[in-house]
């Protein structure tokens, strides 16, 4: 703007005195016109002239700084306008550009270098959350110590143990978090004695009475240092081994039960035998009785081995299943033809309520025949003479259900659940039943694991039993 | 003097075979069929010697000869008979007058040979 000023100035000026010398002059008037345009043209190109030049390596620099504050604006990077001309502004936006480029490289660079570092670390963070959920996958609980007993990691199996939330217990004092003192026992027995003996196995139990649970404890120390002279913590695995425990304890119970039925009849056989042997009994009529008991005897042992094996080979499933549609209606007169001829002999009268309509169940014929029988021989069994029987089937929810209704003994309400145990036989007026004590049981094992079905009892000493027995019902 | 013997065993064979060779034997016996009848027959009748099984509905063989000795104290002298013979322990018999334990099945021989020997000290005492 000013460098125009001046330019304008000085061209008016130089015009002015180009025009009054001129005045004095006797010119002819076509000439003073002419010098007044010339001088006139002379001031305005002077002025236009001023005014570009003037603006010329303004409005460059201008134009050059608008672009660069517009990249900046929009965060890229590039050249500045193209700068074709030689001049020092040229020069410099060349510079410039030149700049721009190397800059633009570098950036590009960091930035593909950021990238790596971004996937690299996504890839660590995604093997290091695969690594956590597989230590939560592990249904054994997992508790990792430090070498101070300061909780590093747990589990989401240990977090159900103890009951804490490892998010909040990280790095806590191991017995902040965990209140079991026969456990923390455990851990403090390891950090003491861990360089000596780094490895253990024990069971711990947690709890006591019926909510005992007993895990199966394994505890490394974590050695460190050229001689492994340091402990750097501990790992305790826990493994629920309660139900190991439960069925180990069945089974030595099981075998305790069996030989004490087998030793029973086997106590009169040899009873007997060693006194007939001493000629011990004299009238024939008492030997010829002692000899019936040594044979009764036998036999029961006999039922009993069978009864036992069929039981044990059916829970363990030994025996083939063959299901088939079935109407239980004609099992029930098949029981029935066995049963109708004992109950008679006790004046047992024996009703049935058999629905016109042939409900069909999926099943094994044998095994549901078995079942049924033994029902209906435990209400003739139980049944005092002159009793009565009631057998009936009905459709209820989806399911056939066979009704034995007897008018016997009945069963304590202590004692409902215990029927259904092997070798349990309920006892009326202090006798104990004939039988071996696993009828109930075949009858629970076919109807509830075999078939799906269930078996329920309702009692009342001295009035009488219900039991029923319900099975899924087939279209 | 008849000495008499209670027999107690809810198995009816084994109770009535040892009945038979105590009684061919010169005993007096008496039989029970469960703990609760045997606890009966034993206060009313005071036996001199008891025969028991130790598994039994209601009444054990243990507990009645618990009861017994706390209410006729010193007790009646007893054998115990059981199927289970390696789960009963020492402490279980401490302060009761079971002189004896035989396991099932046991020779009636040699049961009548123990009783014989308790009853044997008893006389001799």
């Amino acid at each position: 703007m000013g460098a125009a000023i001046l330019l304008f100035l000085g061209v008016g000026v130089g015009l002015h005195l180009l025009l009054s010398p001129l005045r004095d002059l006797e010119l002819p008037a076509a000439v003073k016109a002419m010098t007044l345009v010339l001088g006139l043209a002379l001031s305005v190109m002077g002025l236009i002239g001023g005014y570009l030049v003037a603006r010329m390596p303004k409005e460059r620099v201008q134009n050059i700084a608008e672009y660069i504050e517009n990249m900046v604006r929009h965060g890229t990077v590039g050249l500045v306008l193209s700068e074709n001309q030689a001049d020092a502004l040229g020069r410099l936006g060349h510079a410039v550009n030149h700049y721009m480029t190397f800059v633009k490289d570098e950036i590009e660079q960091s930035s593909l270098t950021a990238k790596e570092r971004q996937i690299q670390i996504k890839v660590l963070e995604a093997e290091h959350r695969h690594i956590e959920s597989v230590i939560h996958a592990i249904s054994d609980g997992v508790i990792v110590t430090g070498a101070f007993g300061d909780l590093l990691l747990a589990n989401e199996a240990a977090e159900r143990i103890f009951g804490f939330r490892f998010e909040t217990a990280i790095r806590k004092p191991i017995e902040e978090v965990i209140t079991d003192k026969s456990f923390l026992g455990l851990l403090q027995d390891m950090r003491e004695t861990g360089l000596f003996v780094p490895h253990r196995t024990l069971e711990w139990v947690q709890g006591s009475g019926d909510q005992a649970r007993i895990w199966r404890v394994v505890l490394n120390t974590v050695v460190e240092g050229k001689k492994r002279e340091r402990i750097s913590g501990a790992v305790a695995v826990l493994h629920d081994v309660t139900k190991e425990k439960e069925i180990a304890k069945m089974k030595s119970d099981f075998v305790s039960n069996v030989s004490h039925e087998l030793k029973t009849p086997l106590a009169s056989i040899k009873a007997y035998t060693e006194m007939l042997l001493d000629g011990e009994i004299k009238e024939p009529t008492q030997v010829r009785e002692c000899f019936q008991t040594i044979a009764s005897e036998t036999d029961r042992m006999n039922r009993l081995i069978q009864n036992i094996l069929n039981l044990s080979r059916l829970e363990s499933g030994l025996v083939p299943v063959n299901k088939t549609d079935l109407a239980v209606t004609e099992i029930l007169r098949d029981v029935g033809d066995v049963i109708t001829p004992q109950a008679a002999q006790k004046n047992l009268s024996m009703e049935t309520d058999l629905a016109p309509v042939f409900f069909r169940v999926n099943g094994d014929r044998d095994m549901l025949y078995q079942a049924i029988l033994n029902v209906l021989s435990n209400a003739v069994k139980y049944t005092p003479n002159g009793g009565k029987i009631r057998v009936s089937t009905y459709l209820s929810d989806g399911s056939v259900v066979v009704e034995v209704a007897d008018t016997g003994y009945g069963v304590p309400q202590e004692e409902l659940q215990k029927i259904f145990e092997k070798f349990y036989r309920s006892r009326h007026s202090g006798k104990t039943a004939p039988g071996t004590g696993l009828g109930l049981a075949l009858v629970k094992h076919v109807i509830e694991v075999i078939h799906g079905g269930k078996v329920t009892v309702e009692s009342e000493v001295g009035k009488g039993s219900v039991f029923r027995l319900s099975l899924p019902a087939v279209r | 003097m008849v000495r008499r013997i209670l027999v107690a065993d809810d198995e009816a064979p084994i109770a009535n075979a040892v009945a038979m060779k105590l009684r061919n034997a010169g005993f007096e016996v008496a039989v029970a069929l469960d703990g609760q009848e045997a606890y009966e027959r034993a206060t009313a009748e005071r036996p001199d010697f008891i025969v028991t099984d130790l598994q039994m509905p209601g009444m054990s063989g243990l507990e009645l000869s618990a009861r017994l000795t706390a209410e006729l104290a010193p007790g009646i002298p007893t054998i115990l008979l059981t199927a289970k013979g390696f789960e009963l322990e020492p402490k279980d018999l401490e302060g009761l007058p079971i002189r004896c334990v035989m396991t099932k099945p046991f020779s009636p021989r040699e049961l009548l040979a123990a009783v014989q020997d308790v009853l044997g000290e008893a006389v001799a005492l």
